[in-house]
């Protein structure tokens, strides 16, 4: 029971700060003195008291999106293992459920956009719908390898692969960590493959989607957007946190690895630039590529003698 | 077993009796017979799914059939439940659709008659077991359903669609025939059961029958690479009976094959495996190209194709299971893929009819003229919704449920797998599978955003001013609430599906193995309900913050006129992705040039088409009227020359006949 309100907790609170520290990891490289890490948090309640402005021709979807946004990510959420190493919800084959219920929010996201008629809007929907033809296969193909490896079927086998795989099993979840990693800068929409910050309508992908909503609306995607990339990055720190240690170990464990992440994405950030948008599709195969290198590697561990 | 005879004689009568009622009752009076009928039917095929008590009878009508064996068994009472449910509904929303066509001189007459003898015949060909009599039972289902498709004869291209429909379906029954044949050589006999007897030894003959089966009961359901009829019937048919047709006709198909699986009992590894491909490549065909159609029917039968692939990918795995011994993968994937079969014909019927009721007040099918419907069409809008995402796979809807069975079987696969080939094809199906998932989303949302959603594109969607009437809400409605039923309680919905399961397995009774799959779905149920529960609290969260809301114009980046051309367009939706995939698809681009100082008119449209027609099927007709051609000569008109062949014919079969016999 404390354990799972420890993970609720940290669920509620730490997207906003993973949020404020990439900001401020930015500002560290661009010589700025940067917000306060609780900034997004601020930025959220301010959102919350503001207004909305709801285009003419808009209809109900265009309200109900966000909310269906927010709350699947949320949902999705509960599958994941989060910071004392179980998730809140174990259940079998959580990771389809996890990727469904995550489509279920992005297919009102898409919508959302499309229904404000806006081209630009479209335009990132477009792209979105896109992107993720080419992600969720590749996540497919390596959990499929993992499940394969660990003989377990739950999101709990992430932190199994090193007792199955021996010595493969860092080469496994290297490769793991790098394909998550990608679908982290995909679905996060960060640099190189979206810039958040970026106010050219025609190269964003998530942000051009969201043009028109504001308020509390906004203020749901916002929270919502920085929960997916919380719960992605969660699954990294599975991957490389093992099992058995110490609950307040793995708490500190799974914290330092979110800061790791954080800090990393605002470096990548601060040095690089957005792809172009036919660079941004061979930037996304790398996922397949990493995947399939871990269905190799899976295939020869378990048939290979 | 008589009160299902009975009922298919009570359409059948019920056809023919709507001949002397007036246009605009004709259709009431045939949903009233076909409702009684169908109620008597749904009745009985589900008891016989609960109690798995089968009925039988013999009945001879002709010397040359034989004994024609009419058997009720657990596989055909489940197809039973889908046509009798399904094919109701379609008849009280084509109540509200052919309305406009009455007292046109339409012919409604035929209509009538015909979808009558179309539903009567489907039923026929899940409960006949004689191959001979079964024959003529699909022949009489492929030409009404010929007849129900021209029903726009009058119109050039439809026409030309029911006539390609029919050459399919007759090549489709060479094969069924050829199969049939091989079998009575075998076995001596006409009826199924004697078949089992051959096929069940699983020599080279079972997989030459499967595979002719297979590729005449895959041209019904639309399995690639004979697909070719689906994208063209569908658009040129009648709404409901595009609706009917892609809910329940190409199911026989599926029927057919599960029928063969069964008689087969285990198969060999070549069928699974030739079943499992070519069900991948049809979900993949099927979704690719749906995303590249803009005229909704076409979409629709497009997605007809990715469905039953999915189905097919469901009883591949089955089949997999099967061979390798590998109980719960079998019963996982038979579950999904035929718990698919009624999931696809509930979503595909709603999806087809909100496209008809668009279709009926805009009149038009091409999605890049309409627009903001949803103002105009709520319910049809909300109903679209809801079929899109039951479509897609998306929870909390039924689709979730069938694919996430066939993945759960899938994994158990790829868990205890001890096989290299088994876990390679499993993880490409899986793989594949979330592909076609993801592309099913970039279709909808393609679909349900520029149909419903957005400012009107045209004059005609502008024009549209109400919903339309009950009669065919009601019907969508009701398909709507099965989606939400299977999808919320899908611990319940699989029950019926269980027991053709059992049959397949050719198990005495439900293995305990079920336990473990019911149990995995009241755990699905729960968490759809929490879904729900969260749902429903965030929104009225999102209502107690409500601030104050201000209307305005959608950002345009500082340009408040934006008119609805200046709207994203199906095409360029679907663009970025049709581009990447570039050597798939043959693009037929008309484009018009802006020219002069002061050009006036440009446009820019383009055309996808099917590269199996185009580099196939169109070189094959070439051929063929380029060597047909060459016999140009013999029919020259001549009586004379006609009475010398006939003459020549006779006297080369005499001598034959002298000589031979």
């Amino acid at each position: 029971m404390i354990i799972t309100l420890i993970n609720i907790l940290i669920l509620l609170i730490t997207p906003f700060l993973m949020i404020g520290i990439i900001k401020k990891t930015k500002a560290f490289w661009a010589g700025r003195k940067g917000v306060s890490i609780f900034q997004p948090f601020w930025d959220f309640i301010r959102l919350m008291n503001k207004e909305s402005v709801y285009s003419e021709t808009t209809s109900w979807v265009f309200k109900f999106a966000p909310i269906v946004l927010f709350t699947t990510i949320f949902f999705a959420s509960l599958f994941v293992p989060l910071a004392t190493g179980t998730a809140i919800i174990n259940i079998p084959f959580a990771f389809v459920i996890f990727s469904y219920v995550l489509g279920f929010g992005k297919f009102f996201a898409l919508i959302g956009a499309l229904d404000t008629g806006s081209s630009f809007e479209g335009m990132g929907a477009s792209r979105e719908a896109c992107f993720s033809t080419i992600v969720e296969p590749a996540f497919f193909i390596a959990m499929g390898s993992i499940v394969a490896l660990t003989k377990i079927n739950s999101f709990e086998n992430l932190k199994m692969i090193t007792e199955n795989a021996g010595i493969y099993g860092v080469l496994i979840i290297t490769l793991a960590v790098i394909t998550l990693f990608i679908m982290l800068l995909v679905e996060g929409c960060r640099v190189p493959v979206d810039d958040p910050t970026t106010h050219l309508e025609l190269t964003m992908i998530h942000e051009v989607m969201i043009l028109d909503n504001s308020g509390v609306d906004l203020g749901f995607i916002t929270w919502g957007s920085a929960i997916k990339m919380f719960i992605i990055e969660a699954l990294i720190a599975a991957l490389i946190i093992p099992s058995g240690l110490p609950i307040w170990l793995s708490i500190l464990a799974f914290l330092g690895i979110i800061l790791i992440i954080s800090i990393s994405i605002g470096t990548i950030e601060s040095s690089m630039a957005r792809f172009r948008m036919t660079h941004v599709f061979e930037f996304i195969f790398i996922m397949s590529i990493t995947a399939l290198l871990i269905l190799t590697l899976v295939t020869y561990k378990i048939y290979g003698n | 077993m008589k009160l299902y005879f009975i009922s298919i004689l009570l359409l059948i009568l019920g056809g023919i009796l709507s001949l002397f009622f007036k246009e605009e009752y004709k259709l009431k009076f045939c949903s009233i017979v076909a409702g009684i009928s169908t109620f008597l039917l749904s009745i009985l095929s589900f008891r016989c799914l609960i109690t798995g008590t089968i009925c039988s009878k013999t009945i001879e009508i002709l010397p040359i059939f034989g004994g024609i064996n009419f058997v009720v068994d657990t596989l055909s009472a489940f197809f039973i439940l889908i046509i009798s449910l399904m094919s109701l509904l379609g008849i009280i929303y084509a109540i509200g659709y052919t309305e406009p066509y009455q007292n046109k001189k339409m012919n409604l007459n035929s209509h009538c008659l015909f979808l009558m003898l179309l539903i009567a015949s489907m039923l026929g060909v899940v409960i006949v077991q004689n191959s001979l009599f079964f024959l003529v039972v699909w022949e009489i289902m492929s030409l009404s359903s010929f007849f129900l498709v021209i029903f726009e004869g009058n119109k050039k291209n439809v026409l030309n669609a029911g006539l390609k429909y029919m050459v399919y379906m007759h090549i489709s029954v060479i094969f069924i025939i050829a199969a049939f044949a091989l079998l009575n050589i075998e076995s001596g006999s006409f009826n199924f059961n004697d078949f089992s007897a051959v096929l069940s030894k699983n020599s080279q003959i079972t997989n030459i029958i499967f595979v002719l089966a297979l590729i005449g009961f895959g041209t019904k359901a639309g399995l690639v690479p004979l697909h070719n009829w689906l994208p063209d019937a569908h658009p040129a048919a009648p709404t409901h009976i595009s609706g009917i047709m892609s809910g329940i006709m190409i199911k026989t198909g599926i029927y057919g094959i599960l029928r063969m699986i069964y008689l087969i009992g285990v198969p060999s590894k070549l069928i699974a495996y030739t079943v499992l491909s070519i069900a991948i490549i049809s979900a993949l065909w099927g979704v690719l190209y749906a995303i590249t159609q803009h005229d909704i029917k076409r979409l629709l039968a497009y997605h007809s194709l990715e469905n039953i692939g999915i189905i097919g990918i469901g009883i591949g795995i089955g089949l997999l299971g099967l061979v390798f011994e590998n109980q719960i993968m079998a019963i996982l994937g038979f579950t999904g893929g035929i718990l698919h079969v009624l999931n696809h014909s509930i979503f595909k019927m709603l999806l087809f009819f909100a496209a008809g009721s668009v279709y009926k007040k805009a009149n038009t099918r091409d999605i890049e003229l309409l627009g903001g419907l949803i103002k105009k069409m709520p319910y049809t809008g909300l109903l679209f919704i809801i079929g899109s995402v039951a479509i897609c796979g998306l929870p909390p809807f039924n689709g979730f449920i069938s694919e996430f069975l066939i993945y759960a079987g899938m994994l158990f696969g790829i868990q205890e797998g001890n096989n290299i080939a088994v876990f390679m094809t499993l993880i490409i199906s899986l793989a594949a599978l979330a592909l076609v998932g993801t592309m099913a989303i970039l279709c909808f949302t393609k679909v349900t955003g520029i149909m419903f959603l957005g400012t009107p594109r045209s004059e005609q969607a502008q024009k549209v001013d109400s919903d339309v009437e009950n009669t065919m809400l009601i019907p969508m409605s009701i398909l709507a609430f099965f989606t939400f039923i299977i999808g919320f309680f899908p611990q319940y919905a699989i029950v019926p599906v269980l027991a053709p399961v059992t049959m397949l397995l050719k198990e005495k009774s439900l293995p305990t193995v079920f336990n473990s799959v019911v149990e995995l779905m009241s755990t699905i149920s729960l968490l759809f309900f929490i879904l729900l529960v969260f749902l429903i609290f965030m929104i009225i969260v999102r209502n107690l913050i409500n601030n104050q809301n201000r209307q305005h114009t959608t950002w345009g980046c500082g340009y408040n006129r934006a008119n609805p051309r200046m709207q994203y367009t199906a095409s360029s939706y679907a663009d970025l992705f049709v581009s990447t995939l570039k050597p798939m698809f043959k693009r037929i681009s008309h484009i018009k040039k802006p020219k002069d100082l002061f050009p006036k008119e440009a446009y820019y449209k383009v055309e996808i088409e099917d590269i199996e027609e185009a580099y196939i099927v169109k070189p094959l007709i070439k051929l063929d009227e380029k060597l047909l051609s060459k016999f140009e000569r013999i029919q020259n008109g001549n009586m004379q020359q006609y009475i010398l062949f006939g003459l020549i014919f006779l006297i080369v079969a005499i001598v034959g006949l002298i000589y031979l016999g």
